[in-house]
Formats: structure tokens, C-alpha cells, sequence
């Protein structure tokens, strides 16, 4: 497993990230999608300790009424936060979409519905004047568990470094309410969905095998030979290096001799 | 005797495919009665490996994909770019090029000038190489090079003043530039060096550069041949993949350097004491 984090530590690196990030950009609030999951409500819940809770404004996204819970356990949590929040259901902007282009395929629906969360996140952010708060964690990066250009889209991402197994740490060291941290994890893609059940994993094997593969640098055969299924141990590699590209800036062609990405590097923070 | 300059676009971090590749090079340019075939730098890798350099290592004298193109050498040479670690060091990659005669390996170089800089990143993945030799082989003396080594031209010199014959060097040079001609600016600047190199040091000068796209970036092709006097021989396509063939008759390093005495009136050890006064002054 990943070793365990000193959640005091993380949670003031990130409180401290969040504050200056948003600050040097000129920002003072922050927005961000609201699920009633778990890794929401933990950038939620960091958000309102960096920048105040009245700078942070949810919004939560059902796609119509089938995710009762999920909304009610958002708007609690946003009330417990003593955070703005707001309710969009996003079906009027799917459903037209798909009358006209019928699909079977929940997955594209699923990643239909995450762009259209995202276009709503980014109008608000400029009606708000609110930054957007990343809420992918280092688990669903690494095996590209996202729908790039939707659920990835952020302006800056405190939770992109912390496992999942790490996150659960963390947001009991935040107070997050048991009845987020022990529900099954879930995209929210349709009604009964759960990450593991899709991934074919448990968070806890997924976890420990990145970290062999990533932080210790194990490779494949080590890894089996230390006692993890074969077909485990492949399924994750393969998901790792298939998902590369939603990682990058897509790659742009070199033909002068300064090129934006190759050659033009200047930090984030440039001059801020 | 006649070269091939084999200007690939071998597969990124896929070392069984480019194996195949080159083996399949060999056997085409072995009926057209090359002696000598030159791959590109990282050929059997691809160049833009950033963490994956650890995945493709290999050591030349024991790992069964390289034993392959050795067993596949026989009766012809060739050199080959691949990342090196040996059981002695392990841990320490190099970018490397072998010299291979007849399944032996007759010279490895490491690159010594990792470029680190604007689009470059290979000495934050790389170990870095210490020593330009030149050697013997069927041909003659041969000094080996990898692309950058090549632009900082006392590698050459080197390579020169200890007999070289013939400097291979193999590349994975990308193109950059695009207000010349035909090419990428950047493939002026390698034949530049070619032609003077050839002409001032009166060797042969084999570059084989690969061709392909990774990550974006383009690699420029344009291989060449100089001989002794900056004579051009031949120059493969500038982003197309070639295998190009020339004869070159070895005679032409004396006859060049009968008519110009650099070789005979160069004076190394003149070279080296002001070197080493250059060198401690630098240091202080």
C-alpha cells in the first residue's frame, strides 16, 4: 500500500497551495464540481479552510433526478462547509444532444454529461471570477480514469498527488462526513455504477500496485514475482501507458526553432 | 568497400520491433554488397525516452535481442545505437553506439556532450561517457561519435589525431527551422560540419541520421557521406526514410593526404600543453 500520509502536513501544503496558486493569478475564489463523493468533498473541504468559505462556491451537477443521495449529500456537505452552492441539473443540455445522436453506449454518454459539467464550471468561472479546483486524484490520473476535457479540466489540481487510499486519510483528518467516506466510490456515470466494479479492482489493489509501478520504479515481473496476479499486474500497466496522452498537452509539430512546449518553457507561475 | 547509411524511424521504447528492423536492414543492404551499415542513434529504442531509458537498457554482451544482430553480422559491420548498462554498473545508463564485426563487438562509444537544454533532456537520464578512441576494423582506423559529440568538433580532432580513417556518427537529430531551403535549417548545420570535417582532418565522414515524428518533433533524415576533401559521396532524403548505398574507396584518405599536408604537419602534443594551460586556466 502506499504509506500512510501525515494528513496535518497534507492538509497545510495544500491549504498554502490553493491560497498562493489562486493569489498569484489574481484570484480570491475558487469554484469546483461538487459530486457527493469523496474527492469533492475533500477540495471542497480545503478550499473553504484556504480561502474562506464564502470565496468557494459548488456547484452540483445531477443529471436529472436519478442521483437523489449524491445531491443530498453535497448540499450537506456544502452547508456543513459553510459554502456557496448551487444546483444545475444538467439533462436539459445532454438530452437534446443525444435525441438527435441516439447511443447505447453509457461510456459516451458518461463522458457527454462530464463536458457538459465542465462547460458550466468554466461559464461560472467567469461569471464568478472563481478559479476551478481540479479534484482528480493521483489514482485516477494514473490509469486515465477521467474523461479528458471534462472531469480533468481544471485550473490547478490540489488532490493530483494524493492515492486514493491517501485521500480517504486525509478527509478524516478534515471531518468529511462518514456517510461520503464510506460510500462506493463512483464516476456517476449511471445509476449503480461504481469505479471498482468498472475497473475491476479494489482501490486497495489498485493503489498498491502503483505504487510498486510508479513510486518504487518495479517493473512488471517484479511485480508479479512479488505475489500480485499476472493479469492484475498487466491490465494496470497497460491502462497507465494508454492513457498517456490524457496527461500531456497534445503534441504539437516542431518546425521553428523555438516552439511552444518543446522549446518555449517558462514556468506556471510566470510572473505572478 | 561500400556503406549503407540506414535512415529509420525506429518504433519508441519497442526494442523487439526495432531488433526485427534492423535485421531486416542488414539482410537488404547484405545483398546490395554493403561491408558496412550504419543505424541511427537510439535505432534500437527511439529517442524521446525520458523514464522509459530504464525499461529498454541492455547489456551488449549478454541480452538475446542484441546477441541477434550480432549473430546477423556475419561477414558484414555494422553500428548500432541502443541504451547500455552493463552488470558492472548498474543503474548508469548510456546513449551508446557499437562497432560490430562479425558478432564481435569491437568498440562501444558513450556519449560524452548530452545536450540539456530548450528542447534537450538527456543528462537528466542519461550517464554521461569519457572518452573519445578510435579503433581498428576491417577498414581501416574508425572513430565513433553520437550526434552532439559531433558538433563540439575537438571530438573529431581526437578521433584524428589518433588515426582515424573514417568518423561515423550516428544521429537522431530533429529538424528545426524553416525559412532555408528544401530542409530544415538545422540539417545545414550538419553538413556544414561534415564537409569541414572531411576536408581539414582528410577522413571520411559517415553520418546516419534517423527520420519519424515523436512527441511532435520531426528528425531531420538528410544522411551523408564525405570524403577526405569535403567531397560530397551521397545524401539520403530529408525526412524519408532510405537505406543509402555508396561505394568509397579508402585510398582516397592518402591521396588526400598527399596533397594536403595537415595530417603530416599537425602537432598534437603543441595542441595538448595548450590545451591543458587552457583547461587549468578554465579551472581556476
Amino acid at each position: 500500500m502506499p504509506p500512510k500520509i501525515n494528513p496535518s502536513l497534507v492538509d497545510k501544503v495544500l491549504v498554502r497551495f490553493i491560497r498562493d496558486e489562486l493569489g498569484k493569478s489574481g484570484y480570491k475564489k475558487g469554484i469546483l464540481g461538487l459530486s457527493g463523493g469523496l474527492d469533492s468533498a475533500v477540495c471542497a473541504a480545503l478550499a473553504a479552510r484556504a480561502l474562506g468559505p464564502q470565496n468557494v462556491l459548488g456547484l452540483i451537477m445531477p443529471y436529472g433526478p436519478g442521483f437523489p443521495e449524491d445531491v443530498r449529500d453535497a448540499e450537506r456537505l456544502a452547508r456543513r462547509l459553510g459554502i456557496r452552492h448551487k444546483t444545475i441539473d444538467i439533462s436539459p443540455q445532454v438530452d437534446p444532444y443525444f435525441a438527435a445522436h441516439p447511443t447505447a453506449s453509457r461510456v459516451l454518454r458518461g463522458n457527454k454529461m462530464a463536458r457538459e459539467r465542465m462547460s458550466i464550471l468554466y461559464d461560472y468561472s467567469a461569471r464568478e471570477k472563481a478559479l476551478i479546483l481540479g479534484t482528480s486524484n493521483k489514482t485516477e490520473l494514473l490509469i486515465g480514469y477521467g474523461t479528458i476535457h471534462g472531469d480533468m479540466a481544471c485550473a490547478v489540481n490540489p488532490m493530483g498527488d494524493l492515492y486514493k487510499t491517501q485521500v480517504r486519510e486525509l478527509a478524516a483528518h478534515l471531518g468529511v462526513p462518514a456517510g461520503i467516506r464510506k460510500k462506493a466510490p463512483t464516476a456517476g456515470l449511471w445509476p449503480g455504477q461504481t469505479d471498482e466494479g468498472e475497473i475491476g479492482l479494489t482501490y486497495e489493489e489498485l493503489d498498491e500496485l502503483l505504487y510498486g509501478l510508479v513510486e518504487q520504479r518495479k517493473c512488471r515481473k517484479e511485480m508479479i514475482e512479488a505475489g500480485h496476479r499476472p493479469a492484475a499486474v498487466n491490465r494496470v500497466v497497460r491502462m497507465i501507458r494508454n492513457s498517456e496522452f490524457k496527461r500531456k498537452l497534445p503534441p504539437i509539430a516542431k518546425l521553428s526553432p523555438r516552439t511552444v512546449g518543446h522549446d518555449f518553457l517558462y514556468p506556471y507561475d510566470w510572473g505572478k | 568497400m561500400k556503406v549503407a547509411l540506414a535512415q529509420i524511424s525506429p518504433r519508441l521504447g519497442d526494442i523487439k520491433t526495432n531488433v526485427e528492423m534492423h535485421l531486416d536492414v542488414l539482410e537488404k543492404a547484405r545483398r546490395a554488397k554493403a561491408d558496412l551499415v550504419v543505424f541511427p542513434e537510439l535505432g534500437l529504442t527511439g529517442y524521446t525516452l525520458k523514464d522509459l531509458v530504464e525499461e529498454v537498457a541492455l547489456d551488449p554482451e549478454s541480452h538475446p535481442l542484441f546477441r541477434k544482430i550480432r549473430a546477423r553480422s556475419r561477414g558484414i559491420s555494422t553500428v548500432v545505437g541502443f541504451v547500455e548498462e552493463r552488470p558492472s554498473e548498474k543503474g548508469l545508463f548510456y546513449n551508446s553506439a557499437a562497432f560490430i564485426t562479425d558478432g564481435r563487438i569491437l568498440h562501444v562509444h558513450r556519449k560524452v556532450f548530452l545536450p540539456t537544454n530548450g528542447m534537450f533532456e538527456e543528462a537528466k537520464f542519461f550517464a554521461q561517457g569519457r572518452d573519445f578512441r578510435s579503433f581498428a576494423t576491417p577498414f581501416g582506423r574508425a572513430g565513433l561519435l553520437i550526434c552532439r559529440d559531433f558538433l563540439h568538433y575537438g571530438a573529431s580532432y581526437v578521433h584524428y589525431s589518433s588515426g582515424a580513417d573514417m568518423i561515423i556518427c550516428i544521429s537522431a537529430a530533429p529538424g528545426r527551422g524553416i525559412e532555408g531551403g528544401d530542409a530544415f535549417e538545422t540539417s545545414r548545420m550538419w553538413e556544414l560540419m561534415g564537409e569541414a570535417m572531411s576536408y581539414f582532418s582528410t577522413v571520411f565522414v559517415l553520418y546516419a541520421n534517423r527520420v519519424g515524428i515523436e512527441d511532435g518533433v520531426t528528425f531531420a533524415g538528410g544522411s551523408f557521406v564525405f570524403a577526405p576533401g569535403g567531397r560530397l559521396v551521397g545524401r539520403a532524403a530529408y525526412l524519408d526514410p532510405e537505406l543509402l548505398l555508396r561505394r568509397v574507396d579508402l585510398s582516397a584518405v592518402r591521396d588526400a593526404r598527399k596533397k594536403w599536408l595537415f595530417k603530416r604537419d599537425e602537432k598534437p602534443d603543441v595542441v595538448l600543453r595548450s590545451l591543458e594551460r587552457a583547461a587549468r586556466a578554465a579551472e581556476d
